[in-house]
């Protein structure tokens, strides 16, 4: 997962979501004429802070009971029914789904460049040949670095 | 009261989610769909608490939501018990501070209020009184950037 690089990181006591990206989903959810006041905006990020420790906590302690030591989607899906967030759980389940075959789609795609049609030694050799062709362009171009 | 859910646009930062559930020192490892489950979870989550303290909002006809309805939300719904903690501090409005009084200045003019304030700590007060303000509360410029 990528880190947020770039960022000046305050420290982890301040661990928060992003307060813009929040208002703009807040704003999305809000019927058309309502909006939210600033302050409300912080009250909710951290109500969000508190429902992630909240489900993870759950989770961690259902993942702990299975003598295992990563937290599984399906940790995370009982974890959403023990504290009364069934609703949720089709929903996210959905999400899951989709998320394997993302994952497929990219195994699929990092598989092709691994296994290509050629050999390595047909691989060795279409780069030499590659090789010499650029240098026999250089060579007629009179030797000069950088000449079109 | 059927509320209008607009297209969501903007998701939350799944490797900022991971690093909010990791700051709890008892979760250790998690699978990579793991923050991405609970990011949906949250979404969820987030439209509920936003939609009831819209409709709390309206309730009191005000077109912005306060931290006064978030709490009212927060205590009148039972799965919202977790939160209680983070509401408890909230004023209730007969609490307010001059509300739309003019202050005086120095010079026995009515002081006018120069743009947002930008101090956080300035007079927590006041937030209630923007009930009748204008929109420009409801900054939704990206004065910040977006982390994705």
């Amino acid at each position: 997962m990528s880190d947020n690089e770039g960022m000046m990181h305050a420290g982890d006591d301040d661990l928060s979501l992003p307060r813009a990206t929040v208002q703009k989903i807040i704003q999305e959810m809000l019927p058309d004429g309502m909006v939210c006041a600033k302050d409300t905006v912080t009250l909710i990020i951290d109500c969000c802070v508190e429902f992630i420790h909240l489900i993870s906590s759950q989770a961690n302690d259902i993942c702990e009971k299975e003598s295992r030591k990563t937290i599984a989607p399906e940790h995370i899906l009982a974890a959403l029914k023990e504290l009364g967030f069934d609703a949720y759980v089709e929903e996210v389940e959905s999400v899951l789904k989709e998320h394997k075959v993302q994952q497929k789609e990219r195994e699929k795609k990092s598989n092709k460049l691994n296994k290509s049609e050629f050999t390595e030694e047909e691989l060795l050799r279409q780069q030499e040949a590659l090789f010499a062709a650029s240098r026999a362009r250089f060579a007629a171009s009179g030797g000069q670095p950088g000449a079109p | 009261m059927a509320v209008k859910s607009k297209s969501r646009q903007t998701r939350f930062p799944v490797a900022r989610i991971k690093k909010i559930m990791q700051k709890d020192d008892e979760v250790g490892k998690v699978a990579q769909a793991t923050p991405v489950l609970i990011s949906k979870a949250l979404e969820i989550f987030m439209q509920k608490l936003v939609d009831e303290a819209a409709r709390e909002a309206k309730s009191k006809g005000s077109r912005k939501v306060t931290a006064y309805h978030l709490k009212r939300t927060v205590e009148g719904i039972d799965m919202f018990d977790f939160l209680k903690d983070l509401v408890v501090a909230v004023p209730d409005p007969g609490d307010k501070v001059a509300k739309k009084e003019e202050v005086l200045g120095p010079d026995g003019e009515p002081k006018k209020r120069r743009g947002r304030g930008k101090g956080k700590a300035k007079k927590k007060q006041e937030s209630e009184e923007e009930d009748e303000e204008e929109e420009e509360e409801a900054d939704h410029d990206d004065m910040d950037e977006d982390y994705e």
